[in-house]
């Protein structure tokens, strides 16, 4: 039986903050963007870009309020939780549009900003009274924290089973060794003392840090264990999963030890997380690295797709009572976004929107269920590429030209990170069920491209961020909003 | 008794998905390309013929226009001749008139022919337009767009909202994006040009209804309103119909109003009829004023939706409601 996610007390704070917001969002209401996605999927491209389009006013006709000439200009502003570090909004734009241009490097903690929108209403009504505002909220975070949140619905029983299935998986036998020897020596039942503690979980985080370095993706929970932020060395870290008990637990032992860490990593950490900021969202778009798990293979993408389905299982989708509205906020759009699109030729983005469709399928069909709207979409935030054609022996290929960053490789070849070339990384498969199937292997490989070397300025000397769809994404998520 | 028999289907083998292994090639190899679509020409483009009369309708026709050509071939040498009869310079001069007056006529009907054309491209376009969106294919999207280009190239109004599409059009790769951005640029400027015609017709009709003496007058300044409206209109969008053009162009906007005319009716019926019923309580002149100012209104309207050579998707769609204002401030104004 799946426990919920929430407890009443925190049911109650939520109603109470959504109160709150209603009350001073009569003024200026306030839109949260939730940007969800696993690490690496593209997370903190996506607000840069965000963040930098709307400040700018940026190359986006296909974002109606900005096509219109309604919209106004943007501004960053102080976030009201002051205990929270503003995203490097600044520090991630002169990475990427520095003189060797990087891109950033991976989160490693929360962050947040909120921006000021301020356009003119199409309707009489909100147009007679001059500009609106509107505050826009987004919350950057690791990646790997999302893969707790659904832990909020197991026990100690349930995620034990469900971790250790998985380091008996005959893949994992290298990673998960040493772990399994650790915990076949020790026995659960004795009392508990905190040496026994620490090297066992210390042998699990090593277990999932070595899983996440050979594998492509983590779907391992906890993501603390893999950034453990401040939180490192810890009692509610310090835990690991436990094979089921062959007879009545101590309440001193071991076992029992391990199960009351667990509770209190759910109630002190992943529970204050979800609330602080997935319970309360209005928008939801899920970034998902579709071309990564490609090359890694059949595994990797049901991987994929198993830790998507578990994640979004935890949000609030759906369409809200208008009389609850003000206790109730739930997320009424999801956009489901296969990004860096840029790494294939755009005739494959049909394609690639076919997998991603297979890929959330389970997730879309439960939030169109809820009664939320949802869509898939090939982006990228940044489009780091060109596209060009090749003719080799007859054949017309078509390739994407970029500059792969330093170590990516391809037939032998290592690149350097400063010579540019063109890829034709493979035809992605007509039918997206054959990526799920070990049999046939599927000829991909996509390398990471470095950002664009050169950026085009506009009138006021900003830098003009390139990108694919991007301003159809943010027509989706806030479009209405602004109408 | 029959054994089971069980034979394929086709003798060819099941062929495997063509699937290309991944490569790497030196930029020097590659022929550059930023998303360029196939940009020739479709046959397409050019409307169908309209159908063609029966045999016996051609025969006389042909008959017909044999007699009047001999008819006015003889009846042009018949002057000549009695020109060159009654003086020699005389005769010559006549020639040299009647070579002038063919060649306008020459030049005259080309022009019409290109007239003409015009408008079945701008029809045309407007399917392809929708087309694209629906299958939301580039290539066909692209096509339009520089059709769209080309036909206002020479439009001074428009050089930099033909820049704007000509700048962002290499960043899109879905026809309906295309499609939208072409409709938002350059045909919302339109829009409100053509709306503001039509605005101001309905007034001068309104006015002029108001204080005419005769109903005839009235009749007669609606219809003239009307026809002018809808040749600015076409002329705004591009079309800039001759005189046949004009003929097929009032025809489509007659066979549009009584398509759509209980629609547009039904659409702004409410204001319609608190507009008719305030005015009329103020004076019936004033009344009548209004409903011949809606009248022109929908003929603007309907001259809107033939000729705009994209499909409504991203802009709203011209309705009656948007004039009332325009027509009751007419009526207050008059009142006071």
């Amino acid at each position: 039986m799946p426990q919920n996610p929430t407890t009443i007390v925190d049911e109650l704070g939520i109603a109470l903050s959504n109160l709150a917001d209603a009350a001073t969002g009569a003024f200026t209401p306030t839109l949260r963007l939730g940007v969800t996605g696993l690490s690496r999927s593209g997370k903190t491209i996506f607000i840069t870009a965000l963040v930098h389009n709307l400040l700018t006013g940026g190359r986006l006709p296909g974002f109606a309020p900005l096509a219109e000439g309604r919209f106004i200009g943007a501004k960053l502003a102080e976030y009201p939780d002051a205990t929270i570090p503003r995203f490097a909004y600044e520090q991630h734009l002169e990475a990427l549009s520095g003189k060797t241009p990087t891109w950033p490097e991976s989160t490693r903690r929360i962050s947040q900003l909120r921006i000021v929108l301020k356009f003119q209403s199409k309707n009489w009504y909100s147009g007679m009274t001059g500009p609106s505002t509107l505050n826009l909220d987004i919350v950057d975070y690791p990646g790997e924290w999302l893969l707790d949140l659904p832990l909020l619905g197991l026990s100690f029983a349930e995620w034990s089973a469900e971790a250790l299935e998985r380091a008996r998986r005959p893949g994992s036998g290298k990673e998960a060794g040493p772990f399994l020897d650790l915990l076949g020596s020790i026995d659960p039942h004795k009392d508990a003392n905190d040496p026994d503690a620490e090297r066992l979980a210390a042998a699990f985080t090593d277990y999932l840090r070595r899983s996440r370095e050979h594998g492509a993706l983590s779907t391992l929970p906890p993501g603390r264990f893999l950034l453990p932020g401040d939180l490192e060395g810890s009692p509610a870290l310090t835990f690991a999963p436990l094979p089921p008990p062959q007879q009545a637990v101590r309440s001193n032992s071991l076992h029992a030890m391990l199960e009351h860490r667990y509770e209190a990593y759910k109630d002190l950490v992943v529970r204050p997380f979800f609330r602080d900021h997935f319970a309360r969202l209005d928008r939801q778009i899920v970034l998902v690295d579709t071309l990564r798990a490609l090359n890694a293979g059949p595994a990797a993408v049901a991987d994929l797709e198993t830790a998507l389905t578990a994640v979004l299982g935890c949000f609030r989708q759906g369409e809200t009572n208008p009389l609850l509205r003000p206790f109730m906020r739930k997320i009424d759009r999801i956009l489901f976004a296969a990004t860096k699109a840029d790494h294939v030729h755009h005739t494959s983005h049909d394609r690639l929107e076919a997998i991603l469709n297979r890929l959330v399928a389970n997730a879309a069909k439960r939030a169109r269920f809820a009664g939320a709207e949802a869509r898939p979409i090939a982006l990228a935030g940044i489009r780091a590429t060109r596209e060009g054609t090749i003719v080799e022996a007859g054949e017309t290929l078509p390739t994407i030209i970029g500059t792969p960053i330093a170590g990516e490789k391809l037939d032998g070849v290592t690149y350097d990170g400063k010579t540019e070339i063109a890829l034709f990384p493979g035809d992605l498969p007509e039918r997206p069920d054959s990526l799920f199937e070990d049999g046939t292997p599927v000829a991909l490989n996509f390398l990471r491209f470095t950002p664009p070397q050169k950026l085009d300025r506009n009138a006021n000397g900003d830098v003009v961020l390139p990108h694919i769809r991007f301003d159809r994404a943010l027509d989706y998520l806030l479009g209405d909003w602004l109408a | 008794m029959k054994r089971p028999v069980a034979r394929p289907t086709s003798n060819e083998p099941q062929s495997v998905e063509a699937s290309r292994v991944p490569r790497a090639f030196a930029p020097a190899k590659v022929e550059i390309a930023e998303p360029e679509f196939d940009v020739e020409t479709d046959e397409t483009l050019v409307a169908p013929a309209p159908r063609r009369t029966g045999w016996v309708g051609r025969l006389a026709w042909t008959a017909g226009g044999i007699l009047v050509s001999a008819g006015l071939g003889l009846a042009a040498d018949r002057l000549v001749r009695d020109l060159f009869a009654a003086n020699e310079w005389l005769g010559w001069l006549g020639l040299g008139v009647l070579a002038v007056f063919l060649l306008a006529l020459l030049l005259l009907a080309a022009r019409e022919i290109v007239a003409l054309r015009r408008l079945r491209v701008l029809d045309a376009l407007k399917r392809e337009a929708a087309l694209a969106t629906a299958d939301n294919d580039a290539g066909k999207a692209r096509r339009v767009v520089d059709s769209l280009l080309a036909l206002y190239a020479g439009r001074p109004d428009l050089a930099q909202t033909r820049q704007t599409v000509a700048d962002n059009l290499p960043h899109l790769f879905d026809g309906d994006a295309m499609i939208a951005l072409t409709e938002r640029s350059l045909m919302a400027p339109l829009d409100a040009r053509a709306k503001a015609l039509t605005a101001a017709s309905a007034r001068r009709v309104a006015l002029v209804t108001a204080v005419s003496p005769r109903a005839l007058v009235d009749i007669a300044f609606v219809i003239y309103e009307s026809i002018r409206l809808a040749g600015a209109i076409a002329a705004l969008y591009g079309a800039r119909p001759g005189l046949f053009g004009f003929w097929r162009l009032i025809g489509a906007v007659l066979a549009h109003l009584a398509v759509t005319g209980g629609l547009v009716l039904t659409d702004g019926v409410v204001e319609q009829l608190v507009g008719q019923g305030l005015a009329a309580k103020l004076s019936a002149r004033l009344g009548e004023g209004v409903v011949n100012g809606l009248m022109t209104v929908r003929v603007g309207i309907a001259a809107m939706r033939v000729v705009r050579p994209l499909p409504f998707e991203t802009q709203p769609q011209p309705v009656v409601r948007d004039f009332i204002p325009e027509l009751t401030k007419l009526t207050g104004d008059a009142v006071k």
